[in-house]
């Protein structure tokens, strides 16, 4: 049962990737986040119920493994993989709806989110999780991933109206 | 009609076909009499695509080989045992590190040993080799020295060693109120991570050793992760309870 799930896994890794590089900011250590998460997936493969969202189930495993290793070197301090911060230089890639200096704009506006505010975008506005799922994806009640969107893309709203 | 409070979320809610229909007709009805409210609205909608153009796929389509090869290999791995023995499922546990052993024979080729010992002081069935016979910081262990440092330092303290470094990384209890500290050894030869327990002294309960410089695709973090959490691991002692637990071992050493 455990590699029924393999195929759709590694199909998934470039989403698990983007996550990962929103949640730690970091591509190496966003890299071994996928490949610690898989691991868990692959282990855990029971745990999925046929029917719901697989991508769902697998970001919930991701952000908890990303959570553990929070946990972990909280007190260790930060690690040297964080300190390598590259700022991602996107694409427009889903055609000419922005020119590239509007693009920067958002970027840095989304980068300088708190971390629980970038994720719940990543989620709803490109993975187009449900509220509901990604409520269970963070492990928070629906109505928190309502106001944090809410307040995240208010803002993006105002930072960018001026332009 | 029921008033509606139109909120942000609502509105957002609505943007987002988050709303049920006889809501949703409410706000259709008022973004028609408020512009607005519908201005609003679309302002909600021009959010999602913003954020959608700032995270485009190829972010991560990048996906490095060793990444992809690392799952792949750890798929195969889970099919071949599963066509052998039919019988008890692989779990996420302590049969973790023992198949990692085996499906990351290129990463252990590639430098990391890794050592799980029992309370006993055996290590998959077999005695644990002595100091003599094992070379690299995982021989360096059982250095009295070591004990030293993990009753005396806080998490996240160095110390020179005359053969490296130690680094205690983090304390915390096991269920049944064991101390156990987890710390990392460098030295010239590599690097070791270990976790050690109160029982009389120190005792090394789990080791795992890594060479520098080989790419090892994430597995120490996840051994030791498997690890803790199968010993039943508590959360890290932090700041007064990580000095309280410490002035504990000074009174009991």
């Amino acid at each position: 049962m455990p590699t029924a799930i393999g195929q759709e896994l590694v199909a998934l890794l470039p989403r698990l990737r983007r996550f990962a590089l929103v949640l730690c900011r970091s591509p190496s250590l966003a890299d071994d986040l996928v490949q610690g998460a898989c691991e868990r997936a692959l282990a855990n493969a029971g745990s999925f119920t046929p029917g719901t969202r697989f991508d769902a189930w697998a970001f919930r495993i991701l952000r908890n493994h990303w959570i553990d290793h929070l946990r972990r070197t909280r007190t260790e301090g930060m690690t040297e993989d964080v300190t390598v911060q590259t700022h991602l230089v996107g694409d427009a890639g889903e055609g000419p709806i922005l020119n590239r200096l509007l693009l920067a704009e958002v970027q840095q506006i989304i980068d300088a989110m708190p971390p629980e505010q970038r994720e719940v975008l990543l989620l709803v506005c490109v993975e187009n999780l449900a509220y509901r799922e990604a409520a269970e994806v963070l492990g928070v009640p629906i109505g928190t991933v309502m106001s944090r969107l809410a307040r995240a893309r208010k803002r993006l709203i105002e930072l960018t109206a001026a332009a | 009609m029921a008033q509606l409070h139109l909120t942000d979320e609502v509105l957002m809610a609505f943007a987002d076909g988050e709303l049920d229909d006889p809501v949703a007709a409410t706000v259709e009805q008022a973004m028609a009499d408020n512009p607005a409210i519908a201005r609003r609205v679309t302002e909600f909608l021009r959010s999602r695509r913003l954020v959608r153009s700032a995270f485009p796929e190829e972010m991560g389509a990048d996906v490095p080989p060793e990444l992809l090869a690392g799952v792949q290999a750890r798929i195969a791995s889970l099919e071949q045992p599963m066509r052998a023995e039919a019988g008890p499922e692989v779990r996420a546990g302590f049969r973790l590190p023992v198949v990692r052993t085996r499906t990351f024979g290129m990463a252990l080729a590639a430098g990391i040993a890794c050592l799980l010992i029992g309370a006993a002081g055996y290590f998959v069935g077999r005695q644990i080799p002595s100091s003599a016979q094992l070379a690299g910081p995982i021989a360096q262990l059982s250095d009295p020295r070591i004990g030293r440092i993990l009753s005396e330092s806080r998490s996240g303290q160095e110390q020179d060693l005359p053969y490296g470094r130690i680094r205690v990384v983090s304390t915390f209890r096991l269920a049944d109120r064991t101390l156990c500290r987890e710390f990392r050894l460098q030295t010239a030869s590599g690097g070791s991570n270990a976790v050690a327990c109160r029982n009389g002294g120190w005792r090394i309960t789990f080791a795992m050793e890594e060479a520098t410089g080989a790419y090892v695709p994430s597995g120490g973090d996840d051994l030791m992760e498997s690890y803790l959490q199968n010993a039943g691991a508590g959360q890290p002692l932090l700041d007064a309870a990580e000095i309280e637990a410490l002035r504990d071992v000074e009174h009991h050493p």
